[in-house]
């Protein structure tokens, strides 16, 4: 047998071998990443998970029976518990899921306390509809109000009134409602956009920061280098939730939700973006003396050129990894903010703004379905920084030593 | 003995520089701030009833100082902050220097304390997880050292006063009792706030305690495979001993170099962990000045004072580095 092999196979092998060398050596560095990667199981699994939340996050109008403002609150089931959906009861199995319906009531006999009582007869079940229409909802509208009167113009967008489930009649709340009666369900996908969003532009901010400043510093070196790299150092040294705080608190009350929610991602930018510059100066201070910039200053390219088509390739996917590992950080500084009551305020939702009242001794005794949500964002967090360091491992040239 | 003194001295300048450097961002940020001192105390004022005209507010700018140039109130103010001093508060109108004195030093023990038992848990366990071959224990401790960064501070002290109050049905919250919070400090009132104080140190530095262990273990594991430890090894050390003598002594020094940063992190969590568990004696004077009043002078000291000790340690950590580490000891002295 082992003959065999020996004889009639090397060929074939040696063909397979030297063609799957020639495909490791042609491959670019994206598909070369991406091998590495496939083969790390616990940084896909964590892709997969980041890609469903992602995608839950943006099409959680659909995905959610409810609005997450107080327009979509349940006037009727406030401080309401989970509803969970079975196909099986006492009363024999159905196959649409159903709930049971609670009617709440205060009376003398329950000391003036709501009391919440579950109707679990055969008459009370309430089914699931699926394709529910409700509140509509739109994607892609914007609003565009420059100065003059000729430019301010409206795209109505697509609108929508379709949701993935409902119940008939009245509302289905999965995982409760808080103390307004809103569908914590609805606020928590709706949270997790909001966080990517803060997460994406504040990462977007550090990053062309940390391009200048990085990119300045360590192109040119010098006296210049060592300024900004004083200035760096300093602005590392100073604790940034503290300070954040600090600037978060000056803004002014009459600002709108939305404007509170750019400046919030804006200053977690301004702050964030240390590391990523020292990063990116470290390795243009070390590639600077290559022969290929040499090269290419002496055919007349300019600093900025060299850096953007040059020196910038050489270390893309370094620059790529630590934007994804400083992306939970982004989302834990606005949680931290947000639940202090100094980041996002009530008509956005977000995971800080769903806890902030969750430390009072009611909500801890009674309604511990306010710490749903938690859940949620550990798992984004933990789903990036696995990723984040797959990719770090990926990137790495020298992680398998072929 | 001389070239040492060089040292220290040339550390303790780039120390001061950097102080220097960050009272200026930290005093700049200040300034952009919309609105001054003067506007928001007599906006205080006007809110309390009084009639406020343009005229009070320029006196009170005067007063203040607030009418000389940008870079003259900096310079005054730098040099009153080296020595302590920082003026009077925007709207409480009082010495920011008594109102924050004691709960700074406080703040800054309980931080001090996070960060000892962060080090204290992350080292003995960051060894262990380099050398253990065990695979339970290496993946148990990759697993915490990620919650450590997706479960921050805040969010354990959430669980655990959740879960406390479901089992226990106590919230485990405050830094005294009842009877000793007005008291003066006596040997019950510390036994009492250690017995309390427990909780949050350890929440504190939780995260920091998570990251310590990664630190050391990736350390450690670069060290005890090299040749010194084979040898010693092949002499007959064995064990702890073996551990501690060789790969460890190399492993532990620039740990010390990253007290700074984790006592920055413990930093970061202090004001909102402090707000969770009620721990009105420390860092909530913080979510109190920035938050509530808006007060822009106690504000900037905070943020300055909490600096400042950032940068002593690192500056303590220096020295000490220099005078433990031979390495570094020679290529100081020479």
């Amino acid at each position: 047998m082992t003959n065999m092999t020996d004889t009639s196979s090397p060929v074939t092998e040696a063909a397979v071998n030297q063609k799957s060398k020639e495909a490791y050596f042609t491959a670019s560095q994206g598909q070369l990443i991406w091998q590495r990667f496939k083969r790390n199981k616990s940084a896909l699994a964590g892709a997969w998970v980041l890609i469903i939340l992602i995608l839950s996050g943006m099409f959680a109008p659909f995905l959610t029976p409810y609005e997450p403002t107080i327009s979509g609150r349940d006037k009727d089931y406030l401080n309401g518990a989970p509803q969970i959906p079975s196909f099986c009861d006492s009363n024999g199995c159905s196959l649409r899921p159903f709930i049971y319906t609670s009617t709440r009531t205060r009376s003398i006999q329950t000391n003036f306390r709501w009391v919440t009582e579950t109707d679990t007869s055969l008459e009370a079940r309430r089914y699931l509809t699926f394709f529910t229409e409700g509140a509509s909802y739109t994607y892609f509208e914007f609003n565009i109000n420059l100065p003059g009167e000729a430019l301010d113009f409206h795209v109505p967008g697509f609108k929508f009134d379709t949701h993935l489930f409902g119940v008939e009649p009245g509302m289905i709340h999965l995982f409760g409602t808080d103390s307004t009666g809103k569908d914590i369900f609805s606020r928590t996908l709706t949270a997790v956009n909001t966080s990517m969003a803060v997460g994406t532009i504040g990462v977007i901010i550090a990053f062309v920061l940390a391009l200048a400043i990085g990119g300045i510093s360590g192109y040119y070196g010098g006296w210049i280098d060592s300024v900004l790299q004083m200035f760096t150092d300093a602005m590392k040294t100073i604790p940034s939730i503290p300070l954040f705080m600090a600037l978060a608190a000056f803004i002014p009350d009459v600002w709108s939700a939305e404007a509170r929610f750019f400046f919030i991602s804006m200053v977690l930018g301004l702050i964030g973006w240390t590391t990523l510059a020292r990063r990116i100066r470290t390795h243009l201070l070390s590639e600077r003396n290559q022969e290929y910039v040499l090269a290419a200053q002496l055919c007349g390219a300019s600093p900025a050129h060299v850096i953007r088509r040059h020196l910038l390739p050489s270390f893309s996917s370094y620059i790529i990894v630590d934007l994804v590992i400083s992306f939970p950080y982004m989302i834990l500084s606005e949680t931290a903010l947000s639940f202090i009551g100094l980041g996002l305020k009530d008509p956005v939702n977000s995971l800080g703004v769903m806890l902030q009242n969750v430390t009072s001794a009611d909500v801890l005794l009674n309604y511990q379905w306010y710490f749903i949500p938690v859940l949620f964002f550990i798992v984004l967090v933990l789903a990036f920084v696995f990723v984040g360091d797959g990719l770090r491992d990926a990137a790495d040239p020298y992680s398998d030593s072929k | 003995m001389l070239q040492f003194s060089r040292f220290v001295a040339i550390r303790a300048t780039l120390a001061v520089f950097t102080l220097v450097l960050v009272s200026f961002i930290v005093f700049s940020l200040m300034e952009m701030v919309p609105g001054d001192c003067a506007e928001r105390y007599l906006a205080f004022k006007s809110s309390q009833g009084a009639v406020i005209t343009a005229a009070d507010i320029q006196a009170e700018r005067v007063r203040l100082g607030l009418d000389q140039p940008y870079v003259q109130r900096w310079g005054h103010w730098i040099v009153n902050a080296f020595q302590g001093e920082f003026g009077d508060s925007c709207i409480l109108r009082l010495n920011i220097r008594q109102l924050i004195g004691p709960k700074f030093w406080l703040s800054l023990g309980l931080c001090l304390s996070a960060l000892l038992l962060a080090y204290a848990i992350a080292i003995p366990v960051g060894i262990l997880a380099a050398t253990s071959k065990n695979a339970t224990v290496n993946n148990g401790l990759r697993f915490v050292s990620y919650l450590g960064l997706a479960l921050p501070n805040f969010l354990l002290a959430l669980m655990i006063m959740l879960f406390s109050t479901l089992v226990f049905g106590n919230s485990l919250t405050g830094l005294f009792s009842k009877e000793f919070r007005d008291a003066a400090w006596s040997v019950d009132k510390f036994v009492d706030f250690l017995s309390h104080a427990w909780l949050p140190v350890f929440i504190l530095g939780w995260s920091a305690t998570a990251f310590a262990i990664q630190t050391v273990r990736a350390l450690m594991s670069d060290e005890v495979g090299k040749l010194y430890v084979t040898a010693a090894r092949a002499r007959g050390v064995s064990g702890r001993r073996l551990l501690m003598r060789y790969p460890a002594r190399h492993a532990l020094s620039p740990i010390i170099n990253s007290l700074g940063f984790d006592l920055n992190r413990i930093f970061n969590e202090l004001p909102i962990v402090a707000l969770i568990l009620t721990l009105t004696e420390a860092g909530s004077l913080l979510i109190e000045a920035l938050a509530r009043s808006n007060d822009q002078q106690l504000a900037g000291a905070i943020i300055f004072l909490l600096t400042a000790s950032i940068v002593g340690i690192n500056f303590i950590t220096d020295i000490i580095l220099a005078l433990t580490d031979p390495r570094i000891r020679r290529s100081i002295i020479g």
